[in-house]
């Protein structure tokens, strides 16, 4: 799932401070899960700036809700019409929602109220960690299915690189080395020597360095726009 | 008014299956939410939430069966909850309330009803038509109201008092009463159809059996139903020195011990089934035993023995059985083991029936072997517009249960009389019930000794009619209340709003919740600590006991008006009712209580809201590991205090204006230093 | 001869070959390179030009290896794998052949975290690269050499000759991967191998065996990386922070004791350790050398470059071998 945390109060506040009608609204998929931007911290971040703004005697009002996801427009109709009659909208989803909220809502500025990390999972209660990068050319068959891109700070495709300490990245020792779990995986199933062969230079562009990407999935298109997108192509 | 939370809360609680004490109740009596309230120390509320359902709640707080304790999921842990005390400690507490909440109601729909008896059944019947808007008159044909309440349950067991509560609020809704009249002799049947909309019989089973046997009749041998009746209206029956009933069950017990109060130092019972058969209720035959009556058990009448006129005593043979293979009672005998008990007097208490004489030549029929003939799906006789219920038609039974039936015929009766289809609209819905506690549940579940009522000595006791049980005092009661799991009270999901992220799966002391695509927390696993709601990060939990909006949404009622010029910090404790709010101590000037019902339903929103509201410091009293009911709630609580102190910290307000303070051992103390140290340290903050 | 280069001829005559390491300033005038060139010419056959190493901002090996040309000093020029993407590797490539630069040896580069360090601020939160590896990247140099083509595929008018070096941590995590680890450098086409600094001959002789079994001595010229050290607390860090090296307990406890004969003295502490610390240099050149595999040292005196003729002579590799131009 898409992980995201709580942006630090002080520098939502900064932002937000000049405005006088917020409304806070979260996103009960991912950033739920992570406990970062669901409908209860919406509330709790609303909870928040109406006590900041009574401290600093400033007539701010603050409501807050959420919907089920904000990466789809059916989702915001029931709650389009409300949220245009605010000053601002803190939209607490992550970065896919802010931007699509922005796209959608018109003439109200939307703002993040967290900050999406990463695409990763939940080892533990409590604990979210990166494991994939979106790279667009998955090649986890090559590793064990241990991610070198997301989970190497080098992202070396032949690694490891001499930095490894007792199976932990030289960045911090908080961080698994991504190749020794790697070769250990690989060890245990019997598959070390694909380690051998010399991965070569990767193409990047199927991830975000070739620009932003699209997915269509033209069998669940609207019978029209399919229609219309085969008379454009046919007519090329 | 209930409040939007109050009523979404019954709305939920209608949907989910009964915890079996609910669902044992013939009334369905919420047991679980009474307790609740006693516990919290809101006794009145109990006490609305009681009379609610039952309009002879002061009858049954001294002398319910309590099929409740029975199904009580405790009896798997260690012993049930002592629900009837409860029950009669609110009722108690209530006196006053109850007694200025009394008025009349408005009889709008001019129509009335006649009801022929003033029992269980037909108490409740003229209060819930009462309640309706109208005008009903119930004929009682012994002095006082109350059928065999007040007739037969001997006051040592139910006094006057108490009952005469119950009978008060009836009357005091504008229900007219006319005692020492009989159907049949002052007025008849025919002229109540006639002058009445609706009739209801509600005649009990009033005739004790005789037994045909030898010697029967002649003096000194009574029947249970006119001896009882005989004390109860002030005529002391005639005994002799040695009194001999002929029964087991709970009227035959009630026979003996009253006799010993009469004086007799020598009360035998005899009766055919064995000690584990006698049908009375297992804990009147320890108090009987205790007072010194003596039990003989598998022994069955032949004859009484006579000399002279007077009794001797009786002649019995031994019982081979009492009930055959397919358990209906037919009693067998060893004809050849006989023997002799001697006796003075002999009361006979055998069993009970209806006296129907004043149905003779009228329209409500009654089949060749005595019985009223009537029609289970709509409560009425052969005649139309005649209803029945109580011991009447379903034999006997409890106090209860005949008042459940008062309920049923009273809809019926309304339904009749508005013209509407009565059996399809009395159609008895089937309640879905709370299995049984599961094996790694009942684990974690603290053994708690239950507290039964003191018990006036039995040799005190049997000096005279006085109530021989002493109800709790408040501590005793508020301990006692805690022992209730809350089944059935706790968290629901909200399927669409539930992302399965699994957070109420890992913050769960039980692993009560089973998460597929969708949470689901079964009703027979959770223990309604409360600590899965706040926790949930698309709000998709409610909790079916309590609503979880109540505290933020009254939050500003209860800091109120925060002064400018206060020297003292106000201050929002939360404690918890359990282990904490035992000891009641009185807040101070500064000090908001509020009391939570396990502190794990305190949330950060709940927190926040204090401050937002004007609060200067907020403080939660929690019930430490030892004394907590669920394993797991302190330490959770105070993680998600140290969260909410992270996230006022990005407010610029200081750790210590948000605290918490393990509450082990006598509490009072306790409270008053956590308190005190939270009035003196927290700054007023400007 | 691939490159034709001073490294390379002296390899190929069989004898033992060594490298030093030089490290440019943090400044825009070049002096202390053109002085560290200096003191190392004639005591090496070239020398690493550290590239950003830990990230810090330099002057670039591809500058400074310019300028040590200059000087008469071969240079080794390092090419990180972190800072720059293939386009501009290849460029800069090009650009040091073009300039006459003849060794280079790749490394993946520290993180740029490291940059961050004591009183230095860096630049840790810069984007880095590593568009290719260093696997990727001796490949790409080979290409590029023997084949003539950029790692897209076209042609280069005229092909850099380069002689190739990687980096090997023969006692990194997971030590067991290492051998086929270096496997790779030299099937990607290494030429030469420099390790990270050896302390523990033990566990490199035991590694060398691998490697040796696996044929890859024959195909690169093996030389052991060897850090001279200057104190005991040096020795004691290594060993705890830097990834794969392990420094036996009996050299610490023997620099320890260096440092103790020297009394309070702060002065002669400094001094007894950093006489003590060419010694042991010294000893692990000579046990290092004798290693079957080895074909040379790699000295590096970080900071401290005019260490190196001494140790060097005290190593009995004065003078340099002179082996002309073909």
């Amino acid at each position: 799932m898409i992980v995201g945390e709580k942006k630090p109060f002080g520098e939502i506040w900064d932002l937000v401070k000049g405005f006088r009608n917020v409304h806070v609204l979260g996103c009960n998929t991912c950033v739920a899960i992570c406990h970062a931007g669901g409908e209860k911290e919406a509330e709790s971040l609303a909870s928040m700036l109406r006590i900041k703004a009574s401290q600093e005697g400033i007539p701010m009002e603050v409501s807050s809700g959420a919907i089920e996801r904000q990466c789809e427009p059916e989702y915001f109709s029931p709650v389009m019409e409300t949220l245009r009659t605010h000053d601002l909208v803190i939209s607490t989803a992550c970065g896919v929602g802010v931007n699509f909220l922005a796209d959608l809502i018109g003439n109200v500025q939307v703002y993040p109220g967290i900050n999406t990390t990463f695409f990763g999972g939940v080892p533990k209660a409590g604990v979210f960690t990166e494991l994939c990068a979106g790279c667009g050319n998955c090649i986890l068959h090559l590793t064990g299915g241990i991610c070198p891109i997301a989970r190497c700070s080098k992202t070396l495709m032949n690694g490891p690189c001499g930095g490894t300490n007792k199976g932990k990245c030289e960045v911090s020792d908080e961080v698994d080395c991504a190749w020794y779990l790697i070769i250990e995986r690989m060890k245990q199933l019997g598959t070390l020597d694909k380690l051998a062969e010399i991965q070569p230079p990767r193409n990047w562009s199927p991830g975000p360095y070739g620009g932003p990407r699209r997915v269509v999935v033209e069998h669940i298109m609207d019978i029209e726009e399919q229609e219309e997108k085969k008379a454009q192509e046919g007519g090329r | 008014m209930p409040s939007i939370g109050e009523i979404q809360e019954t709305q939920l609680k209608e949907q989910r299956p009964y915890p079996p004490c609910r669902a044992a109740c013939p009334v369905h009596t919420d047991v679980q939410a009474y307790v609740g309230l006693i516990a919290q120390g809101r006794y009145t509320e109990a006490f609305d939430l009681i009379r609610s359902v039952n309009p002879i709640a002061s009858a049954c707080s001294l002398i319910c069966h309590h099929p409740c304790e029975q199904e009580c999921r405790r009896c798997d842990v260690d012993e049930p909850l002592a629900v009837r005390n409860l029950k009669r400690f609110a009722l108690e507490q209530s006196i006053e309330y109850r007694r200025k909440r009394r008025h009349a109601i408005p009889q709008s729909r001019n129509k009335s009803v006649a009801i022929i008896g003033s029992g269980p059944s037909g108490l409740t019947a003229a209060n819930d038509l009462a309640d309706l808007g109208y005008k009903v008159t119930i004929f009682e044909r012994n002095p006082v109201l109350g059928g065999l309440l007040s007739s037969a349950i001997p006051t040592y067991r139910l006094p006057r008092d108490f009952l005469q509560e119950d009978i008060d609020d009836v009357l005091a809704k504008g229900v007219e009463a006319k005692t020492n009249c009989e159907i049949g002799k002052d007025i008849t049947i025919t002229d109540l159809m006639n002058q009445y909309n609706a009739v209801l019989i509600a005649v009990g089973l009033s005739l004790s059996r005789s037994l045909p046997i030898p010697g029967v009749e002649g003096p000194d041998v009574l029947l249970a139903l006119p001896f009882l009746s005989d004390i109860a209206f002030g005529k002391k029956p005639e005994l002799g020195k040695k009194v001999l009933v002929i029964g087991g069950g709970n009227v035959a017990i009630d026979v003996a011990r009253s006799a010993l109060r009469l004086g007799v130092e020598n009360v035998e019972m005899v009766c055919l089934e064995s000690a584990e058969e006698m049908p009375a209720w297992e804990w009147e035959i320890h108090e009987a035993l205790d007072e010194n009556v003596k039990i003989t058990n598998r022994w069955g009448p032949k004859a009484v023995r006579r000399s002279n006129g007077r009794v001797e005593g009786l002649d019995v043979v031994k019982v081979k059985a009492v009930f055959d293979e397919s358990g209906r009672f037919s009693p067998s005998f060893y004809e050849d083991q006989t023997s002799f008990i001697p006796a003075d007097t002999i009361i006979i208490t055998i069993g009970q029936m209806s006296n129907l004489s004043f149905l003779k030549d009228t329209k409500v029929k009654v089949d060749e072997r005595g019985r009223l003939a009537w029609n289970e799906s709509t409560q009425m006789s052969s005649a139309p517009g005649v209803f029945v219920s109580g011991e009447v038609i379903t034999g006997p039974g409890s106090a209860i249960q005949a008042a459940a039936n008062g309920h049923r015929a009273a809809r019926a009766i309304h339904l009749y009389i508005e013209g509407e289809n009565v059996e399809a609209a009395l159609v008895a819905e089937e309640k879905e019930k709370i299995a049984e506690l599961p094996p790694d549940i009942l684990e974690m579940i603290k053994k708690e000794s239950r507290a039964d009522l003191k018990l006036i000595s039995p040799d005190v006791r049997c000096a005279g009619f006085t109530q021989f049980e002493i109800g709790y005092d408040e501590y005793t009661a508020l301990r006692e209340a805690s022992r209730c799991r809350a089944c059935g009270s706790g968290a629901v999901v909200k399927p669409e709003k539930c992302v399965a992220c699994l957070t109420c799966l890992r913050v769960c002391p039980y692993d009560a919740p089973v998460v597929t695509n969708k949470a689901e927390i079964p009703p027979e696993r959770c223990q309604a600590c409360g600590l899965c709601a706040p926790e949930c990060p698309c709000q998709a939990i409610s909790m079916v006991g309590y609503d979880v909006r109540e505290v933020i949404d009254t939050m500003k009622g209860i800091v109120g008006s925060v002064d400018p010029r206060r020297e003292k910090p106000v201050l929002v404790e939360f404690y918890c009712t359990y282990h904490v709010g035992v000891s009641k101590t009185p807040g101070t000037e500064n000090i908001r209580q509020v009391p939570v019902h396990c502190s794990g339903r305190v949330g950060v929103l709940d927190m926040l809201k204090a401050f937002e509201c004007g609060a200067d410091g907020v403080y939660l009293l929690l019930c430490s590991e030892d004394p907590c009911k669920h394993k797991g709630v302190v330490s959770r609580m105070k993680k998600r205090i140290e969260y909410t102190q992270k996230l006022l910290s990005e407010l610029g307000i200081e750790s210590g204006r948000l605290r918490y303070f393990e509450i082990s051992g006598e509490p009072g103390e306790a409270r008053r230093r956590a308190a005190e140290e939270m009035s003196n340290q927290v700054k007023v903050s400007r | 001869m691939k490159s034709g280069s001073n490294l390379e001829r002296v390899l190929a005559s069989g004898q033992f070959a060594v490298t030093a390491e030089l490290g440019p300033p943090m400044s825009a005038d070049g002096h202390e390179i053109i002085k560290k060139s200096h003191i190392l010419k004639g005591y090496c056959e070239a020398s690493n030009i550290t590239d950003c190493q830990t990230a810090v901002v330099r002057i670039s090996s591809f500058a400074a290896a310019v300028m040590t040309i200059k000087e008469g000093l071969e240079p080794v020029m390092q090419m990180t794998c972190r800072d720059r993407n293939r386009i501009a590797i290849q460029a800069d490539l090009l650009g040091a052949a073009a300039l006459g630069i003849k060794n280079c040896l790749v490394i993946a580069g520290d993180h740029q975290k490291f940059s961050s360090a004591g009183r230095l601020k860096g630049h840790p939160g810069a984007k880095n690269v590593y568009d290719v590896d260093t696997c990727q990247l001796v490949a790409i140099m080979k290409k590029m050499r023997d084949e003539g083509l950029q790692e897209g595929g076209d042609k280069l008018e005229v092909a850099p000759k380069f002689f190739i070096g990687a980096s090997w941590t023969p006692a990194g995590d997971p030590i067991d991967f290492r051998p086929i680890n270096l496997k790779k450098k030299v099937d990607a086409g290494a030429d030469f191998i420099q390790t990270q600094g050896i302390y523990d001959v033990e566990i490199f002789k035991s590694q060398m065996e691998k490697a040796r079994n696996l044929g890859l001595h024959e195909r690169t010229a093996i030389l052991g990386g060897i850090i001279v050290p200057k104190s005991a607390m040096m020795l004691k860090y290594m060993d705890s922070s830097v990834a794969g090296v392990s420094v036996p307990k009996a050299l610490i406890q023997r620099m320890a004791k260096a440092k103790d004969a020297a009394g309070d003295d702060k002065k002669k502490q400094r001094e007894f350790q950093e006489q003590e610390g060419i010694k042991i240099t010294v000893d692990l050149i000579k046990e290092v050398l004798d290693i079957p595999g080895v074909r040379g040292v790699h000295i590096q005196a970080i900071e401290w470059e005019t260490a190196v003729p001494e140790i060097v002579k005290l190593a009995g590799l004065y003078p340099r071998p002179n082996i002309p131009e073909a």
